[in-house]
């Protein structure tokens, strides 16, 4: 008797309780060479959700609903990456996935969301690849979106800062993984499509966990390169600009967003002065919202300067987008989200941008219709002294107008 | 204009192999005594190279973590015999190779639990900021690298000549049953083979921290090239680590330059098979006879 009472008390309970919840779940490297990008995202998209649970939640269908994460370390490799994607595929009640850093990553996983359906928003992988293999494949609806400047912005904006500074002749470096390689080829289609005013000199590539990049260096500066674009992760960029030290290249590095994350500007200490990323988010109390959010990323976590504060901002933009998905649907089920997704009516107040219509109903051919982020959303970023800057005070002064329009 | 370039990568290849050949020499103090190898030599290296680290982030000045550094290394060498070879070779079995491969993965494992899987940069005094030897550029903390490698292995080599406990050392190499009847201990003999090597393996984690920073990660690639110079010096010489070590480390940084960065590992895989198929004691290597 007390047996089947206790079976019917939790058979009563169970379902009351998954129901009361929203699961969420945050994926990325938390450890490893792109920990830095993967760590912060998971603390900015927590402070996020945080901050609407101490508001009690969102409101689904007249009830209030807190949001519950469930948290996975892909560790940047592509097997885990795999491993996870499919337990996330196979968890009936989850209602969303955000995260992911390494676009190896995002390729081997995304598929088995993918195959059911299941919501995702990437950020901060940028790899271009991360989208277009749904295009490439014709995919006629896709449920994976994007909350990052994607390399194809990234490249371009590199291109044109190399052909604004009167450079002739580049030299092309990158590390062997999906990421690296796929940059690669963004960054020889800019030049190509801005007109071939750069004359690649050489191509070099590097393995990851290489220390000695004298050979790649020494083969780009006997050949006349005048600015190195490179695309790779933190430590062994910072192997880069200590041997650029080393043989005395005072040539700039600019390259992929990644040339922002804590462990390139520690490890390359002084050596990190003057290089150039394109950013969506620079630490800097510009507005009273961005002034708001830093500082309660400082204080939660106990920090003076956020390892990767781009990784930060979107984690945190992209939870409230979600959220404001889950409102506008009415429902936690994933199918709903993504159909929402696809048509936000209402803008949502951001800490990088006032994000109004972010993603429309996914075109075959298009995969820019699953892309957040635009062109103008982007600054280039400079790094002074250990800390990143803009690069161009006009960006500076159109965010502050842009925020207190 | 491209000799100087071909010099530049010389030295800089040159250096990268001195490590390689230290790490390998830490392979050759041991199976000279003992026919054996630690598996797990890469993991030494690391798990030095943090526990010096840690001995900095304490406060400890420069000069004292260095020794701190060398006995972590020399009692983490003899807990590696203790533990995995000597049991193994008492029965004259191979479970050392096994035993010495689950060493390395424990700490692995516990360098992540303990410090973290992060990169972190290593301090030293030593500047990193270029030098100009005609016209070559170096910076001293490659410099000190090359330095404290021919030290280490200088002092180790004079040990073994000119003491009475290095000639017991050298006498266990040469035949162990013999040396056993004259009454030297080959027990004792062993350990302190691996007590040295794992004070080589320390020594190589805190001379190449600064350039590659410490993780845990931070050997596995080094100990894969240091594999191969053992294998392609062979294990009875321990000057031929380093004229192998270096030339291996010239080759990869010639090929990376003239046939393209993503050549660099051929020269040494090459080798290795050259040596494995012509040579397989090494080009340095005694052929040993064996009688039955």
């Amino acid at each position: 008797m007390k047996k089947t009472l206790l079976a019917a008390l939790l058979f009563a309970a169970a379902p009351s309780f998954a129901a009361d919840v929203i699961k969420i779940a945050l994926t990325g490297p938390f450890s490893g060479g792109s920990a830095p990008m993967g760590t912060s995202m998971r603390d900015g998209a927590k402070l996020a959700i945080s901050e609407i649970n101490a508001a009690g939640g969102i409101s689904v269908a007249g009830k209030k609903k807190k949001i519950e994460i469930v948290e996975r370390d892909d560790e940047g490799k592509n097997e885990r990456g795999a491993l996870i994607g499919q337990e996330l595929a196979s968890m009936a009640d989850l209602s969303g996935v955000i995260g992911s850093v390494n676009t190896g990553v995002v390729l081997a996983g995304d598929k088995h969301l993918q195959e059911k359906g299941i919501t995702k928003i990437i950020t901060p992988a940028a790899g271009s690849a991360s989208m277009t293999q749904w295009s490439k494949a014709g995919a006629k609806d896709v449920s994976i979106f994007r909350f990052a400047a994607h390399d194809g912005i990234q490249s371009a904006m590199v291109v044109e800062e190399a052909i604004n500074q009167k450079f002739t002749k580049v030299a092309v470096v990158h590390d062997a993984t999906n990421y690296g390689v796929s940059g690669r080829d963004d960054l020889l289609e800019q030049i190509k499509k801005q007109g071939n005013k750069l004359e690649v000199v050489t191509t070099e590539k590097f393995n990851i966990g290489d220390k000695d990049m004298t050979s790649q260096l020494l083969s780009a500066k006997s050949k006349g390169a005048q600015a190195i674009l490179i695309w790779g992760i933190g430590p062994e960029l910072a192997a880069i600009s200590n041997g650029m030290a080393k043989l005395e290249m005072k040539i700039p590095l600019i390259g992929g967003w990644t040339l922002s994350m804590s462990n390139y500007i520690d490890n390359a200490g002084k050596n990190s002065n003057g290089t150039m990323m394109p950013q969506t988010f620079i630490e800097e109390p510009i507005t009273p919202k961005i002034k708001s959010f830093i500082e309660g990323y400082h204080k939660t976590y106990n920090v003076t300067r956020i390892p990767s504060p781009v990784s930060a901002a979107q984690g945190y933009d992209a939870v409230y987008i979600f959220a404001a998905a889950i409102k506008q649907a009415q429902s936690d089920d994933t199918h709903k989200i993504k159909e929402a997704l696809e048509d936000l009516h209402d803008p949502v107040k951001g800490v990088i941008a006032t994000w109004k219509h972010p993603f429309s109903k996914w075109d075959p051919t298009n995969e820019q219709t699953h892309e957040a982020f635009h062109r103008e959303d982007t600054v280039m970023g400079k790094i002074v002294d250990g800390h990143v800057t803009f690069a161009n005070e006009a960006d500076r002064q159109r965010l502050i107008k842009n925020a207190s329009k | 204009m491209n000799s100087l370039i071909i010099a530049q990568m010389a030295v800089s290849g040159a250096l990268m192999g001195l490590v390689y050949a230290l790490i390998a020499y830490g392979f050759q103090l041991t199976f000279a005594t003992s026919k054996s190898i630690n598996f797990g030599q890469g993991e030494l290296v690391m798990l030095s190279a943090f526990f010096s680290l840690t001995l900095l982030n304490l406060g400890a000045p420069y000069w004292l973590m260095i020794p701190g550094g060398l006995l972590f290394g020399v009692v983490m060498g003899l807990v590696v015999e203790r533990a995995c070879v000597r049991l193994t070779l008492e029965q004259k079995s191979e479970g050392w190779i096994l035993l010495t491969i689950i060493f390395g993965l424990l700490g692995f494992s516990a360098a992540e639990n303990i410090w973290g899987r992060d990169d972190r940069p290593f301090p030293s005094p030593i500047s990193s900021d270029a030098l100009h030897i005609l016209g070559i550029n170096v910076t001293p903390v490659e410099i000190s690298v090359a330095i404290g490698v021919f030290a280490v292995m200088g002092v180790i080599e004079l040990f073994k000549r000119k003491t009475l406990l290095g000639k017991a050392f050298e006498a266990v190499s040469a035949d162990r049953d013999a040396a056993e009847l004259m009454g030297i201990s080959a027990t004792h003999t062993i350990m302190l083979s691996y007590g040295l090597s794992g004070m080589v393996a320390a020594m190589a984690g805190i001379l190449i921290s600064p350039i590659t920073t410490v993780g845990p990660t931070m050997a596995s690639a080094l100990i894969l090239k240091a594999f191969s110079v053992a294998v392609v010096a062979g294990l009875d010489s321990g000057f031929g680590v380093v004229v192998i070590g270096i030339l291996i480390g010239v080759l990869e940084s010639l090929t990376s330059y003239y046939l393209g960065s993503g050549w660099r590992e051929t020269p040494g895989l090459l080798l290795l098979i050259l040596a494995l198929a012509i040579r397989p004691n090494g080009v340095f290597g005694k052929v040993s006879i064996r009688k039955v």
